[in-house]
Order: C-alpha cells, then sequence, then structure tokens
C-alpha cells in the first residue's frame, strides 16, 4: 500500500516546481502527505519560540515541548515551514528571496521539510547509500560526506551493482524486518571521486561543485529498497581495503551518529531509535577502510565480507 | 532524607545483545552502557534509592553488597553530572 506526497498552492507554477521535485524522489510513503505552499512578502514574522535549535547546514529546527510541533527556518533566505502536532502536512511559507536560488532551496530546506514530514509517516532518515550486490544481499552504507560514500557507491554502479542512493535513505519497519528505502537520486561527485572513477560528463550538481550520475548512467540499475543485512561503517583510509567486524552494539551507536533527526519530536525518538536498533540486529556490521586497491579489484568487498 | 535516583524524562534508551544505548533528546548526546548500566538504567524508569539499586545488582550479578553498592554509586554520580539521571530529595 503506497500513497503520495501531495502539493498544494495557489500559486500553480510554484506548485509544479515542487511537485516535480517530489515525483523524482519516487518516494511511495504508507499515507498521504502534503506540502502547503505558499508565497509570501517578507520577513517572515512568526510566534516567538524559545526552544533551542537543533542546527543542520543552512536550516534550523524547533521542536518538542511546550508547543509539540517542529518549525524549520532557512537561513540562506527568508523561509519557514511548520509541522503542527500529529500532522501530516507541512505548511511551507517561502519568500522571492528564498526562490531566487533553487537549488539551495531544495537541497537545504525543503529537504529538511521532506524528512521530517516522512518520519510522521513511520520513516526515519539515515545518511546512507545503499546497494544490493551480484549475490543479491543487501548493503547499507552509513557515514557523513567525507566517508566514501558516494565514489563507492558510483564504483559498485559501474560493476553492475543496484544502488540506491548515495546519501539519503528512509528507514522503514515491516514485520519481520527493516527496510531502506531510496530517494532517487544521482550519485553526486567531487572531482577527485570523478577521476578515479575515470569519469567524464555528468550533471552539473551543487552549483556545479560535484557531478552527477544515476546507477544506469554508470552500467548499474537503480534499487528502490533494499533489507539490509550487511551494515558498513565506511571511511577512507590507509592503501589497503579492509574489513572488521562491529558489535551490534557499537554499530548501533554508530547508526545514532548518522541518524541525526533521531533526537527530535520526543514522541518519535524512541520509534526511531528502536528501528536503528532492529537494523543493527538484523545486520552483519563492519568497519571498512576504503583504500585505491578497491578500484582495481571488483569483488573486493565481498571477498571481505563473504 | 531520602535520595532518589531516577531517569532524565528526556532519555530514550534502547537495548541489544544484552547492552545499550542512552540518547539524551536535550542534550542530543548519546552513550553506550554495558549490561550492568543497562540494568540500572532500565530500574530508573521509575525512582530508586542507592540502596535499590544496589540490590538490582546484587539479585543478578555474584558482587557483595559493598561492590554493589559502589558500582551503583559511580553509575549514579556519573549519571547526575551528564545530566542523564535526576536526584531527588525528600524528607
Amino acid at each position: 500500500m503506497s500513497a503520495r506526497i501531495e502539493v498544494r498552492s495557489d500559486d500553480l507554477a510554484l506548485a509544479g516546481w515542487v511537485a516535480a521535485w517530489l515525483d523524482g524522489m519516487r518516494l511511495s510513503p504508507p499515507v498521504s502527505l502534503a506540502f502547503e505552499l505558499r508565497l509570501v512578502r517578507e520577513p517572515l514574522v512568526g510566534a516567538e519560540d524559545s526552544r533551542t535549535p537543533f542546527q543542520q547546514p543552512g536550516v534550523e529546527i524547533r521542536s518538542g515541548p511546550p508547543h509539540g510541533d517542529v518549525r524549520i527556518t532557512w537561513l540562506a533566505a527568508p523561509a519557514r515551514a511548520r509541522i503542527a502536532p500529529g500532522a501530516l502536512t507541512a505548511s511551507v511559507e517561502l519568500t522571492e528571496a528564498a526562490l531566487a536560488d533553487r537549488e539551495p532551496l531544495q537541497q537545504s530546506f525543503l529537504a529538511v521539510v521532506l524528512i521530517l514530514l516522512l518520519r510522521r509517516a513511520g520513516w526515519h532518515h539515515v545518511h546512507a547509500a545503499l546497494a544490493r550486490d551480484p549475490r543479491g544481499r543487501d548493503w547499507l552504507f552509513a557515514g557523513d560526506a567525507q566517508s566514501g560514500k558516494s565514489t563507492t557507491a558510483a564504483l559498485l554502479a559501474t560493476w553492475g551493482w543496484a544502488v540506491g542512493c548515495d546519501d539519503a535513505a528512509f528507514l522503514v519497519r515491516n514485520p519481520s524486518s527493516v527496510e531502506a528505502v531510496a530517494q532517487r537520486a544521482p550519485v553526486a561527485l567531487r572531482p577527485a571521486g570523478r577521476a578515479l572513477l575515470g569519469l567524464a560528463g555528468g550533471r552539473p550538481a551543487r552549483g556545479g561543485r560535484k557531478s552527477a550520475f544515476f546507477p544506469e548512467d554508470l552500467g548499474g540499475t537503480w534499487a528502490a529498497r533494499v533489507e539490509p543485512r550487511i551494515l558498513v561503517f565506511p571511511r577512507i583510509e590507509g592503501e589497503r581495503t579492509s574489513a572488521a567486524p562491529l558489535p551490534a552494539r557499537e554499530a548501533l551507536a554508530e547508526l545514532v551518529r548518522w541518524s541525526a533527526w533521531v533526537v527530535l519530536e520526543p514522541e518519535l525518538a524512541q520509534e526511531h531509535l528502536d528501528l536503528l536498533n532492529a537494523l543493527a540486529r538484523q545486520a552483519r556490521c563492519y568497519r571498512v577502510a576504503l583504500a585505491p586497491d578497491l578500484f582495481h579489484h571488483r569483488d573486493l568487498l565481498m571477498e571481505l565480507v563473504p | 532524607m531520602t535520595r532518589r535516583y531516577r531517569r532524565h524524562p528526556e532519555l530514550r534508551l534502547t537495548a541489544l545483545e544484552g547492552e545499550g544505548v542512552a540518547l539524551h533528546l536535550g542534550t542530543r548526546r548519546y552513550y553506550t552502557v554495558n549490561e550492568s548500566g543497562l540494568d540500572l538504567l532500565e530500574a530508573l524508569a521509575s525512582p530508586k534509592t542507592l540502596d535499590e539499586l544496589a540490590g538490582v545488582l546484587t539479585a543478578k550479578y555474584e558482587v557483595t553488597d559493598a561492590q554493589a553498592t559502589d558500582t551503583a554509586r559511580a553509575f549514579v554520580e556519573r549519571g547526575v553530572k551528564a545530566g542523564v539521571l535526576l536526584l531527588e530529595e525528600q524528607p
């Protein structure tokens, strides 16, 4: 059973732009969610909110008591959103100034609103790349922007793996397992990563600082969902790629680290934490040092994690 | 004066393989806890005295009352300092 994310606005062009962005991600949450968009005059003036903000790049998020809602403020230009307690709709106010630079508006503001809205549907965000190896085993690589997730995801796609995403995944509880849903987006590579892979072209991304490739561009396929049985915490290190098993408790602590949103909204935090716990229990967990030899040995990861 | 300890209401706890991870939503810090720490945190879902906490340990582990009290005291002192536990004093 899947639903969709609706976009409502009096401004049809604005609604169409946001709807196209959402459609491109191919997310089908289990309940209907909505973005309610309003173009407003600046400056935005709102009710006093003394809650300590949770800082993420370019945004501030306030949640929890006493209001119980979630409020997201974009720091680059006047834009804000509110999700009322228990609501499945995000009320978003945008200004012309915010709309002037749409890529960062999408990537650092609307993406955060989406993450917090999907949480209401039981989908919990984790910074991770998702992949399915040629043996049909599902992998989740969790880590930050410097951990090698994107380059590894692109490399695996060139070897014919199915790749779901390179950065934003959502954990979903099923009756007997935890699944990870991929947010459809091209793998975004820095020039160094692209050079390592010997890739040319790609779509300009992140203001031209990165080049982006869908898995299909690289010879792979797209995996919309995986059921991770191998959990990897990668880091770029040394001359030889290696893998060391990680106890489940340490893996859980790592997952908490890469799931920043777990601390928000007390009524959802336990559900999120338990989901990370279930994932750490269902998977074999490894700390993997990624090194240049990985690029020359296509079965190396599968050999290290038999 | 009776001193009782309890978990901070913003603490969330999850257990796996006999150990656990505690997450403080207010400070946004997380802690890994070993088996005995998990036992104590689970017991602290409701207010407990130091003696009651020591009892949790002696009931499960082969330790003397004094060892259990020392362990429980060290745990609650660290917990209070970290803001993970609250101390209530009642006449």
